[in-house]
């Protein structure tokens, strides 16, 4: 059997490393910690981590400029974990190499399911042959066909909202920020037009969704961006 | 002597033109009539011409008297004018709540002066358009003293600035436009112009006098506060603290002994009480920062239906014996609100609500547009809000009697609502009636302009 993904935890608090360090071990991943900013840039390097949890709170560096020298120093998935109310800390982060975020206090199910995510997208290059169908619960894409299905159903998209769900289902199970989208969407230029965005997502929401005030599928990460539920 | 009542009169009644015309006329019939020879205007005696010269005099002086008479009368009937309307401003800024003092005194000063000023802060003097008004505005800020049409001091403005200013600090001008180059404000309307702006110079320095003894109460409040705090944080944050310590080390004695379903409950009562304790330190925290003033809020123009679609998954658990309603007209505009923040008050509403009715009964949160903003409801069907306790459901720390078995209250929700929306700009509000409790919330429509409409995007 393949021994377990490295994860590399880089958190200065002793409690945070300890369930991370029981989260981890019990679920077959093995382990690098470090405490300190430092460190961890010095074990992303040597030890070649799959996947890195960076606490964006550590004393002696700024989590951001941490997650920007980690995304030069490897390939290797980074989630960070950071405090509620610190939506802005996490946008940053996101907007400079972090693939994913936590919210402290998180659960177990919550982690690994990040965990997963990343994973799987490690596993598909970036210049591999593009997908040709998507299917996440009720969603079925067939890009080669430009149709979408909602159980069953085909469904009229405007070419907005088909761009928009692309570009979702390209990062599918992982936050996407609100200036990525539009940049993807819309173009450079309307990087900061955040309610072209909105209101497209809610169309989007009321045609993809069994109710669009609970969505499942296309999920609001607030303050930060969107989330399409992971096939 | 009969001549002279005729030029007396004619000057009394009229200016100083009609009465010499007067004099003059009856001069010739005096000497067309009474000095030989009769019957022509011929003058023998030398005399006489001092005469004429005498009454022409006469008929002058007495003509600048009566004159001098009126302009008074007319400038005592106008300073009773401006008396009255003076007293009538200071009436009603007495009354008038801090808000309402600019407008009032402009309504008042418009009438008197028939020329509607505006008032415009020290700061924003230099955005005036034309720039001898500019001048003359900067001027006025500076010295203390109107300035501009009709004064002496940048005269060739096109509008006549006033300054609204206390010994102590300048607190603007007021600009009246002259609507014609000419037109502009008389002496007398520009004196009363003048005393109505101290009148409002006066009543905006007394409000702020007012707002700064309401926050030394206020603080005096807070403190007091902050020991009912004390007592009951250390309450409320022992009680989810003991039953997780008490769970966690039956698990660990009983690690092999316990059942696997007891194990199962001790570990859920774990996750429970921490969450309990989760929300309640960020209800402290978010209450804090509301206190501090520290509550930035980021406006950005987006549809409800997030806020509340983000609060309703984050309170699935909360919610699964409260069936919740959800009635957002499909044509209800965008609002410029901080997502995370008023996501945050509609958690609070939604969970005040499941902690105040009995399982089973539902929620509805409803909006409607609004006259500038939008309207916002939550209601449920409880035992409705005590007739009286409208007001005090928001204080701090005010906790309403709980049903049985439902986890206590921080006394804090309601509290936080109220500051998240102030600091929009809002208000919320809940209104007695039977059949449940509604809390309303209004969002103006005020923050950054209002986009455009968002384009499909190109390709």
């Amino acid at each position: 059997m393949v021994p377990g993904a490295l994860v590399l935890v880089i958190e200065d608090e002793p409690q945070m490393r300890r369930f991370l360090r029981a989260m981890l071990r019990g679920n077959g991943y093995q382990l690098a910690e470090a405490e300190t900013a430092r460190e961890g840039l010095a074990q992303a390097a040597g030890r070649n981590p799959e996947v890195i949890l960076l606490d964006l709170g550590l004393p002696d560096a700024d989590g951001v400029d941490v997650a920007r020298k980690l995304r030069r120093l490897t390939r290797a998935a980074i989630i960070v974990i950071s405090a509620r109310g610190k939506e802005q800390d996490k946008v940053a982060a996101l907007d400079n190499g972090a693939d994913d975020y936590l919210t402290k206090p998180f659960g177990a199910p919550e982690l690994l399911a990040r965990i997963r995510v990343a994973l799987r997208r490690a596993a598909t290059p970036d210049d591999g042959p593009p997908i040709e169908v998507f299917t996440s619960g009720e969603l079925r894409v067939d890009f080669v066909r430009r149709e979408v299905l909602r159980g069953g159903e085909a469904v009229h998209l405007t070419p907005t909202e088909y761009k928009l769900l692309t570009a979702l289902i390209r990062n599918s199970g992982r936050v996407v920020t609100h200036r990525r989208l539009l940049h993807e969407v819309w173009g450079v230029n309307s990087e900061h037009q955040t309610h072209y965005l909105r209101v497209y997502m809610a169309q989007l929401r009321h045609k993809l969704e069994a109710d669009p005030t609970r969505p499942r599928l296309l999920t609001t990460e607030a303050g930060v961006g969107y989330r399409l539920l992971a096939p | 002597m009969l001549l002279l009542l005729g030029v007396v009169s004619a000057a009394s009644w009229t200016r100083l033109g009609p009465a010499l015309l007067a004099s003059v006329v009856s001069i010739a019939c005096f000497d067309f009539l009474f000095v030989p020879p009769y019957y022509t205007f011929a003058v023998r005696n030398t005399d006489y011409i001092l005469t004429f010269g005498v009454m022409l005099a006469v008929a002058v002086a007495m003509s600048r008297l009566t004159g001098r008479v009126r302009e008074e009368a007319a400038d005592a009937s106008e300073r009773e004018c401006r008396t009255t309307a003076a007293f009538a401003l200071s009436r009603e800024l007495a009354d008038a709540p801090p808000e309402r003092l600019v407008p009032i005194a402009l309504a008042h000063i418009g009438a008197a002066v028939e020329i509607q000023p505006a008032m415009l802060p020290p700061d924003a003097v230099g955005g005036l358009d034309a720039i001898a008004v500019r001048i003359a505005a900067a001027w006025a800020v500076e010295h203390g003293l109107s300035a501009g049409a009709g004064t002496r001091h940048c005269a060739e403005a096109d509008a006549l600035v006033v300054p609204v200013r206390t010994a102590a600090s300048r607190l603007g001008v007021l600009v009246f436009d002259a609507p014609a180059p000419r037109a502009t404000p008389s002496r007398s309307a520009r004196l009363t112009a003048e005393a109505m702006a101290d009148q409002l110079a006066v009543a905006l320095e007394r409000a702020g006098l007012a707002g700064e003894h309401d926050r030394a109460r206020a603080e005096v409040e807070a403190e007091r506060l902050r020991t009912a705090l004390l007592s009951s944080l250390s309450h409320d944050l022992r009680t989810p603290l003991a039953g997780i310590e008490g769970a966690a080390s039956s698990l660990l004695q009983g690690a092999d002994s316990l059942p696997a379903p007891v194990r199962r409950d001790l570990a859920d009562a774990i996750v429970e009480e921490s969450r309990r304790m989760t929300r309640l330190v960020s209800n402290l925290l978010d209450m804090v920062r509301v206190e501090a003033g520290a509550l930035a809020v980021r406006k950005e123009w987006q549809p409800l239906e997030e806020a509340l679609g983000v609060a309703l998954l984050r309170l699935e658990d909360g919610l699964a014996n409260h069936p919740v309603t959800v009635r957002l007209p499909e044509e209800l505009p965008l609002v410029p609100i901080d997502g995370l923040l008023i996501e945050q008050v509609f958690i609070n509403l939604l969970e005040n609500a499941v902690r105040h009715t009995p399982a089973g009964t539902p929620v509805v949160v409803g909006a409607e547009a609004a006259p500038g903003g939008v309207i916002v409801a939550v209601s449920d069907r409880g035992p409705g809000i005590p007739a009286g306790s409208e007001q005090d459901v928001f204080r701090k720390f005010y906790r309403a009697a709980t049903r049985e078995g439902a986890t206590g209250s921080s006394g804090l929700g309601l509290t936080i609502c109220r500051g998240i929306i102030q600091a929009h700009g809002g208000r919320i509000w809940t209104e007695h009636e039977t059949g449940g409790a509604t809390f309303r919330f209004f969002l103006p429509f005020d923050g950054p302009p209002l986009p455009s409409p968002p384009p499909e995007a190109a390709g």
